[in-house]
């Protein structure tokens, strides 16, 4: 579990940030030293025991740790559950992610989550119950300033609860949640030995079936956090309850159908399950990148389309332990009807819009509604220029077909007032049709998304932006030359950029400071003479994606020291900020001076935070989407 | 007597004869001439004395090749520079450069070749200069090489690189130019323009009046350009009637008749569109606009345009029927200018150095934004080192702008 040094140092810095100095000094111990138990990190951190067991309390709490109790000694032995904390940077994004599709109380009940860290179902309702109470009393609230509850009743409460549990967007704890992946995965191993295999493992065969049982036996602790939303499904699942409830009408009040949300068992703890929420903030991320490419109204249907297909998909990236082997892969993957799309499209949206209208005869059919029924082979996503795999059928048939066309559509009126579904399938097609592969058209009317290949074709734009960025337009073409053709030399490279040698000398240059490109010396002969040497310049894309990590890690350090920089700064303005008679007021308590500069370190805090969430987009792209 | 007449005769005869089977690099051996019927039965010795006068005469060029000798003419006036010559060091230098054809000749290899001395070659070749028979050019290829070629040829494409270059020198600003034109070209034949297709919809055109609306030229041009999109905005504001331009949010018709003329929008085309414009297109547009007038450029060129562009990352190949067209990237975020507009447009006192006003700037990223991003000390960053974040001037910079200087002064 080698974790890059940027990344350690990230994560501790946003404990820091968010916990207090003691226990990251605990986080910071366990990322330098591993594995520890409670004796070695007091000894090794300097701090005294009851300070550690207070650190790792408020980490164990936030599900920062993973532990394991040594079979020999007793102790147990703490280590950093480092995704998690990484994902606390991400917080805000949940958030207005968990607002957009459930509304300010799931966003209410969420961020209470995230505050509290994990939660006993009963302890949470308690909360908001004194809440909720506090608000009712009349007589506490005389000078009108009664907050406005986003959570009126627990039963709001409970039925808030089951729909993130159902979106999975929160799951339960059990016995294994605090074991690292490697941990459970030894234990796995050794169950399956015990019961399968007691006399070892003999050729081929077993141990195929060996893999097959531990890929088992890990799924099944993975589902073990999943109790709940069964739970939930068996019951039928809140769609079907609220149908049967509310009968044809799609606009029941949802206040009242609260009542039919079965009660959560008040003694599950849950958390919130960092996995679903990424594949959330992957599908806002990807709407994001059509509305850039084709445009806003075509990205709100593709956003639709998400919606549906990633009901079912838990993690962005599936394990290549567990998921490589299930049948799921082999079984089709989900696809979506147009209809079913349609169901959610909102009535006051105009599909019309967002795509140019040309008359029929000027759109081939039969090329615009081509079905792909198989996921495309993993090929490499640079070379789609010289790809000419379909060529050949394409060709075959395109004559007849442009005539059939034309003649179909000749005796319609030019642009045709298309029926709903239609207009809703050109945006639909339009996404097909686009070269990063937004949709594939598998099957009459049925869509499906490919992600890998289509998450590995926004990374390397992603890339692409950075090197423009960088080293401008010129060098982005270099880039993508040597992407597209491999190695090449000086002189090659010069015909087909049509650059000057010069400039393109120096844009190398540049872009192998960058790390972007780099040199391989092809010696002329076995002398090997430098001055005779061939120089291939090419590029390592995979080296390019971790030098980027490892810079975003960095930057994001950097912006959260320098927030400690102007914090202690600015410590003075800010203690007296903190004052309980001036806090609220700080306008009309500080002097004026004093309330600039606290103002300014406002401003700043903001300005860094938000810069840390910006670099964050970037980061989630290259390494977890 | 008479038979030198004769072979006077049956010289010119052959000349003649080898002249229309073909064309000075054809090679004909013994057999070939022979079969022309002009030597009397055939006569071999007959033939060989021909052939002796005319190689005398330079008019036939000696070639050993593997089956055997065989000859091709040259032409009269080449000859007769040949025959002009007085020495036959200058003779054969000349022929060396004759041989070498449009890509050139070094003379370092005229030397080697010939094993002579250095002195003696360059007299040579200032001789053969002075007369006007051979020419120093440059080859692209080999930038600081001398070179020559014979005076009335024009360098090969591989000498100098073809039609981007101009003297040796890549043109980079005719490229660039070109380039403009091209995705202009392929923006303008690839997208929807939002504002004027409403009335080319309900004019019944659709498409096609929208084609026609700016035509070709206009792109060359970017002041006729500008009097049509003048007209495309008064046109729509007048006649738009229905959704095309109405937003989402919009709730009326009047509304977004009012707010959107100002602002025409490029929209993609629906799936399926078969007129993307191709390779063959772009170049026959480039033709008929007649930009180019002392340069012919091949579709070959063409595609080597494209392909950079495709490389820039400002156009994307789509292919529909196996037929690939080309279509700008990123349409919604596309300028409706053309990129010559676009530079009359820019203000340079605004600020803001344009390299190019093809496209869309990059997308930005997070990364990009912090001072790190661009940093040029990032390497040797570090807390405790001599370049840090707590004494970093750029952060300093990117928080407080202009304050610092504020701050300067107040302390
Ligand atoms: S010097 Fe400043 S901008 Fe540069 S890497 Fe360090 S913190 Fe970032």
């Amino acid at each position: 579990m080698a974790v890059i040094k940027e990344k350690a140092e990230f994560c501790t810095l946003m404990v820091d940030e968010l916990y207090g100095q003691l226990p990251a000094r605990v986080y910071a111990t366990l990322f330098q030293r591993g594995k520890l138990s409670i004796r070695l990190i007091t000894q090794f951190s300097k701090l005294n025991a009851r300070q550690v067991k207070n650190g790792l309390c408020v980490l164990q709490q936030h599900n920062l740790l993973f532990y394991t109790v040594d079979a020999n000694s007793g102790e147990a032995e703490y280590s950093v559950n480092h995704e998690s904390a990484y994902n606390l940077v991400r917080a805000g994004k949940i958030l207005e992610m968990v607002d957009n599709s459930y509304g300010p109380a799931g966003r209410d009940v969420m961020q209470n989550l995230l505050l509290l860290g994990q939660t006993r179902v009963s302890d949470l309702v308690a909360a908001y119950q004194a809440k909720i109470n506090l608000a009712n009393d009349e007589d506490a609230w005389l000078d009108d300033k009664k907050p406005e509850l986003v959570i009126k009743s627990k039963a709001q409460l409970n039925s808030v609860l089951c729909r993130l549990i159902e979106a999975e967007l929160v799951d339960v704890i059990h016995s294994k949640t605090f074991q690292s992946a490697h941990e459970i995965e030894k234990q796995v191993h050794k169950e399956v030995m015990d019961v399968y295999f007691p006399n070892g493992i003999k050729g081929t065969k077993a141990k195929v079936e060996f893999e097959q049982k531990v890929a088992e036996g890990l799924r099944k602790v993975r589902e073990e956090s999943k109790t709940l939303k069964r739970k939930l499904a068996q019951n039928g699942g809140a769609s079907k309850r609220r149908k049967l409830a509310v009968g044809n009408e799609t606009n029941g009040a949802p206040e009242e159908e609260e009542d039919l949300d079965p009660a959560l068992d008040p003694r599950q703890v849950i958390r919130i399950n960092y996995e679903k929420c990424i594949v959330e903030l992957r599908s806002r991320r990807l709407v994001q990148y059509v509305s850039e490419t084709i445009g806003e109204m075509t990205a709100y249907v593709y956003g639709q389309v998400l919606k549906q297909l990633t009901k079912n998909i838990s993690r962005c990236r599936p394990d290549p332990l567990m998921d490589s082997l299930t049948l799921e892969e082999a079984k089709e993957t989900p696809s979506v009807t147009t209809n079913e799309i349609l169901d959610k499209v909102k009535t006051s949206v105009d599909l019309t819009l967002g795509i140019g209208k040309i008359p029929g005869k000027s759109i081939s059919k039969s090329a615009a509604e081509r079905l792909i029924p198989f996921a495309p082979k993993d090929k490499i996503p640079f070379m789609s220029q010289e790809d000419s795999d379909d060529d050949d059928e394409d060709g075959d048939y395109s004559d007849s077909d442009e005539e059939m066309d034309t003649k179909k559509e000749n005796g319609d009126a030019p642009v045709a007032r298309m029926s709903r579904p239609e207009q809703l399938r050109q945006h639909l097609l339009l996404l097909a049709e686009s070269q990063p592969g937004f949709v594939r058209h598998c099957g009459e009317d049925e869509w499906t998304v490919d992600f890998k290949p289509l998450m590995e074709n926004l990374r390397a734009t992603e890339l692409d932006s950075i090197i423009e960025q960088t080293c401008g337009r010129q060098g982005l073409r270099l880039t993508r030359i040597l992407r597209t053709k491999g190695k090449l030399g000086e002189q090659a490279l010069q015909s087909l950029s049509l650059m000057r040698k010069v400039d393109l000398q120096q844009k190398m240059l540049e872009m192998r400071l960058a790390g972007f490109a780099h040199t391989q010396e092809v010696p002329r002969d076995n002398k090997a003479d430098p001055k005779k040497s061939i120089f291939l310049w090419y590029c390592d894309t995979e080296q390019a994606y971790s030098g980027l990590i490892a810079k975003c890690y960095a930057t994001m350090v950097h912006c959260l020291q320098v927030l400690e920089v102007r914090r202690q700064k600015e410590k003075a303005v800010l203690s007296l900020a903190k004052r309980t008679n001036v806090k609220g007021k700080e306008k009309d308590m500080m002097r004026d001076e004093s309330y600039a500069r606290f103002a300014k370190f406002l401003k700043d805090e903001k300005l860094l935070m938000a810069e840390v969430m910006r670099i964050d987009d970037t980061l989630a792209l290259l390494q977890d989407f | 007597m008479a038979d030198r007449d004769k072979l006077q005769i049956l010289k010119d005869a052959l000349y003649e004869a080898a002249r229309d089977h073909g064309s000075d690099q054809r090679l004909f051996s013994q057999r070939d001439l022979l079969d022309m019927h002009v030597i009397p039965q055939d006569n071999l010795v007959l033939l060989i004395q021909v052939i002796q006068i005319l190689c005398d005469e330079k008019l036939f060029v000696g070639n050993t090749t593997a089956s055997g000798l065989s000859w091709r003419w040259r032409s009269r006036e080449d000859a007769k520079k040949y025959t002009s010559l007085p020495n036959s060091d200058l003779m054969m230098v000349y022929a060396m450069v004759d041989e070498a054809g449009a890509d050139g000749i070094w003379n370092r290899t005229i030397k080697n070749k010939l094993n002579m001395a250095d002195s003696l070659m360059k007299q040579c070749i200032k001789y053969l200069e002075q007369k006007g028979y051979i020419a120093s050019m440059k080859n692209v290829e080999h930038p600081n090489k001398k070179m020559y070629i014979k005076a009335n040829l024009r360098p090969s494409d591989r000498a100098t690189g073809g039609p981007w270059f101009t003297e040796g020198e890549l043109d980079t600003a005719f490229i660039n130019e070109l380039q403009e034109i091209v995705f202009d070209f392929i923006k303008q034949k690839s997208t929807y323009t939002s504002l004027g297709g409403a009335v080319g919809t309900q004019g019944g055109g659709g498409g096609g009046a929208q084609r026609e609306k700016v035509p070709k030229k206009g792109v060359v041009q970017g002041t006729i350009l500008h009097s049509e999109d003048a007209k495309g905005t008064k046109r729509s504001a007048g006649e738009i009637s229905n959704d095309d331009t109405a937003a989402a949010s919009a709730p009326t018709t009047t509304t977004a008749k009012k707010m959107k003329p100002a602002k025409p929008q490029l929209l993609p085309l629906p799936a399926g569109y078969k007129s993307y414009p191709t390779v063959s297109d772009i170049a026959k547009f480039i033709h008929h606009a007649g930009i180019t007038n002392n340069t012919t450029l091949s579709e070959a060129d063409i595609q080597q345009l494209v392909d950079v562009l495709y490389y820039d990352g400002l156009v994307e190949p789509v292919k529909v029927n196996g037929r690939k067209g080309y279509r700008v990237t990123r349409i919604p975020k596309q300028d409706t200018r053309t990129c010559n507009q676009r530079r009359l447009d820019h203000d340079p006192s605004k600020g803001g150095i344009i390299t190019s006003f093809m496209g869309v700037e990059p997308s930005a990223s997070g990364l990009m934004e912090a001072p790190c991003g661009r940093c040029p000390v990032y390497d040797m960053c570090e807390e405790g080192g001599p370049v840090s974040p707590s004494n970093c001037v750029y952060f300093r910079q990117w928080l407080d702008g202009d304050e610092v200087k504020e701050q300067v002064i107040s302390i």
